[in-house]
């Protein structure tokens, strides 16, 4: 299956009278894209702003940050189940907007822990956003409504945004062009090469997924056992995040980190990329046991695979599902990595692990408990509303855990922990 | 920069092990090793005054060779303690770095030891000092103390020490942040290349190695025991009275079921973030099995319930607190004479 991503570079994004890209400046009416996300009488009003990188400006409480993709006609279905009708995911062309992205302000949370977007200072540069420009729109749902009703509002709002936006490059000229095209795991002529999957959590039940969460093609995952899914449905739309996603953010669903850096590999003939796996953290032993033997026996005898990169997805209980899947790999002769989160509140290495297996052996810690920031009152703020926007844009510190992106559960970190 | 040294019997050129009973001496200058030291460190510093000490003496007497070298330490008006190499020696390395953390608490000096790492002085010391990796082989000296001597100067001036590989140093365990140049995609894929192929890698976090727990003895006759129920799954009662912390909690409740035939939502709360708490709300028994154990009571299968349970929040808590609040929950149920515990677990 060929995915090919049709570039249309943005470096710069202001307000007009007509939503179009002029050049590589994309203009963004907000009145039009207003009447649309409104459309969803959920919602009351919205406010739309423009950020820009270097801006001396604070972002918070972030839903998601999203990148603006639209599907060619012909191709496919936008936010396949989440936006648009079901449709495969991962095929044809899809226009995209690079150096842009829609951020999305939820109004309906408190600051405490929540993820907050530092554009500018050392918080700023270790963020993989603040070269963006992003579209920022905090939805207002309806007081009335149920928490969970008013976050399935602004979830269809944050990819009715990304899409109306890429929307005005479907008729342009791409700047470039990015092929994804993989045969799945029966891969002709490519013998010798060792074969790597991905096996990735999209959501832990440590919180319950509410009945109207989308993240799979819509569904909610609940009940959900490991499931098959092309390289390519990941990068196309197949999978939002949560509710309340801790370390992720869907721009790093469609520009995966992992499954970017595995189909270069495979590019480059030193491995064959054979296909991913989304699975989910359990909420009883049980669940766990068979989520993680059906994702490991998934592995061995539908993938093929010689060797697996895991991740995991939430806090710290999805620990115990990432490494008994891991180990599970490993007992069927597939070789493991994978990526934790910095679970140590002592900063000692003995509590940093929540897992004891020998086997698995090949841990890349991404850190962040020790990463912090002073900064200073930001210049300007954008916030649920503006109560919070006081409280945000007043001087604090900001911890690396919080700042968007810089400890990435989905592999953009550049953040480990050495053990001193 | 004034230096006292700390050497055992043999490196002090006293003799072999027919001397390691030898009480400490101190003598003016450096001994043996304390004469390349002082080469290493340059013209800047001087060993003014070397202890010698036997092993044997050391292992049982720690607190008067403690008090001694000190003593000696504050006269010589050391700004620099170094004690060893030690190399393999377990008993002079238990020694020079129990004494090292003692003149670093009491004098607030800079101190150095060195020593191999399987000494067993390195798991006694390793949190709270850079002990520098010697290697097993005395042979080594020349090179050890160098290193000693360019730890000592970065301890001396404040400076801040880098990684264990950098520095040389013996890994003290503690997880240090810092930005690296490849992504964590990258890091993982590339660990995973190496591993396929057999080749070399290094997790960024080696696993952690903990002393197996050999399982106790059965419980000889149940229904002659008194049974308790511990969970750390954060079961508190309403109002959460004793402020058990939702993770990393740093104490524990114990809280009365006497006389209850199980336990109802309306009276519980929980005090945990890790889990879906929706079913223990609901029933609390679904966690600390009153309702259960009271039947098994009654048919005398468990000669009874032990009047409280016992209750934390697991939630990524470090793993020394664990250990202090085991600790202090096995001391009081030993006192309220349990024979048995349950542990639930979320």
């Amino acid at each position: 299956m060929r995915l090919t991503l049709a570039i249309h570079n943005v470096d710069s994004m202001r307000m007009g009278d007509s939503t179009h890209l002029d050049g590589n400046e994309l203009a963004v009416d907000p009145d039009e894209l207003r009447q649309i996300i409104l459309d969803d009488r959920r919602l009351q009003s919205v406010d739309i702003e423009i950020v820009s990188p270097g801006e001396d400006c604070r972002i918070g409480v972030v839903f998601d940050i999203i990148e603006p993709r639209a599907k060619e006609p012909g191709s496919g279905s936008d936010f396949p189940g989440i936006l648009g009708p079901i449709e495969m995911a991962g095929r044809g062309i899809t226009h995209v907007l690079r150096g842009a992205a829609v951020t999305v302000v939820d109004d309906g949370v408190p600051l405490e822990n929540g993820k907050i977007l530092e554009m500018t200072g050392p918080a700023g540069e270790a963020s993989p956003y603040t070269d963006l420009h992003h579209l920022v729109i905090i939805p207002h749902p309806d007081q009335d409504l149920e928490r969970h009703s008013a976050q399935a509002a602004t979830r269809l709002a944050s990819v009715r945004a990304a899409v109306y936006l890429a929307q005005c490059a479907l008729e342009l000229t791409p700047d470039s062009a990015e092929v994804f095209d993989s045969e799945g795991p029966v891969v002709k002529g490519r013998e010798g090469l060792p074969r790597f999957a991905y096996i990735g959590q999209v959501h832990s039940r440590q919180r319950v997924a509410e009945i109207d969460e989308k993240i799979l093609y819509g569904d909610n995952t609940a009940g959900m056992v490991p499931v098959s899914l092309h390289p390519n449905e990941w990068l196309d739309g197949a999978v939002v995040t949560c509710n309340r996603a801790m370390g992720a953010e869907t721009y790093f669903y469609q520009n995966h980190p992992v499954i970017i850096e595995l189909y270069r590999r495979h590019q480059e003939d030193e491995i064959t990329f054979v296909g991913t796996l989304a699975t989910m953290a359990a909420s009883d032993n049980e669940e766990r046991d068979r989520n993680c033997m059906l994702a490991a026996e998934h592995t061995k005898w539908n993938l093929a695979a010689d060797g697996v990169v895991l991740t995991k997805y939430g806090g710290g209980a999805p620990h115990a599902d990432l490494s008994l899947t891991a180990r599970r790999c490993e007992e069927l002769g597939i070789r493991t990595t994978l990526q934790v989160s910095d679970m140590s509140w002592d900063r000692r290495a003995e509590s940093a692990l929540l897992f004891n297996y020998p086997e698995v052996d090949a841990i890349v810690y991404v850190g962040g408990r020790d990463t912090d920031w002073d900064v200073p009152a930001a210049g300007r703020v954008v916030a649920g509303n503006g109560e919070l926007a006081e409280e945000l844009g007043a001087p604090r510190n900001l911890i690396a855990t919080n700042v968007c992106g810089v400890s990435s559960q989905q592999g953009i970190s550049r953040l480990r922990s050495m053990v001193h | 920069m004034r230096v006292v040294h700390y050497l055992n019997q043999f490196f002090g050129g006293i003799g072999g092990e027919e001397k390691a009973d030898n009480q400490p001496q101190a003598r003016e200058g450096a001994v043996g090793p304390g004469r390349l030291l002082a080469q290493v460190l340059g013209e800047n510093a001087e060993v003014v005054r070397t202890v010698i000490c036997g092993d044997n003496y050391a292992a049982e007497n720690m607190d008067a060779l403690t008090a001694f070298v000190i003593n000696e330490a504050k006269d010589a008006r050391a700004e620099l303690f170094v004690a060893g190499p030690c190399f393999q020696a377990g008993r002079y390395g238990v020694a020079a770095a129990g004494l090292c953390v003692a003149v670093s608490s009491e004098m607030g000096i800079p101190v150095v030891t060195a020593m191999a790492v399987e000494n067993p002085g390195v798991d006694l010391h390793r949190q709270s000092l850079f002990i520098v990796d010697s290697g097993k082989n005395a042979t080594e000296m020349r090179d050890a103390l160098t290193k000693m001597s360019e730890m000592a100067g970065k301890l001396a001036d404040g400076r801040e020490i880098g990684s264990p590989a950098e520095e040389g140093y013996i890994p003290r365990g503690i997880l240090k942040d810092a930005f690296v140049e490849q992504t964590a995609a990258e890091r993982l894929v590339n660990m995973l290349q190496a591993k396929v192929k057999g080749d070399p890698f290094e997790s960024e976090l080696p696993s952690p190695s903990f002393p197996a727990i050999t399982a106790p003895a059965p419980v000889a006759d149940m229904s002659k025991s008194r049974v308790a129920i511990i969970t750390d799954g954060g079961l508190v009662p309403k109002g959460n009275p004793d402020n058990i912390s939702a993770w990393a909690a740093t104490n524990w409740g114990a809280y009365d079921i006497s006389g209850q035939d199980g336990l109802q939502g309306d009276d519980y709360e929980v005090s945990h973030r890790g889990y879906d708490t929706r079913y223990v709300e609901q029933d609390p028994d679904r966690l600390v099995p009153v309702d259960v154990l009271r039947e098994l009571e009654q048919a005398n299968v468990i000669g009874e319930l032990h009047g409280q349970f016992i209750s934390t929040s697991g939630l990524v808590n470090p793993i020394a607190n664990s250990r202090r609040l085991g600790r202090e929950i096995a001391a009081q149920l030993k006192e309220s004479e349990v024979d048995a515990v349950i542990l639930t677990s979320t």
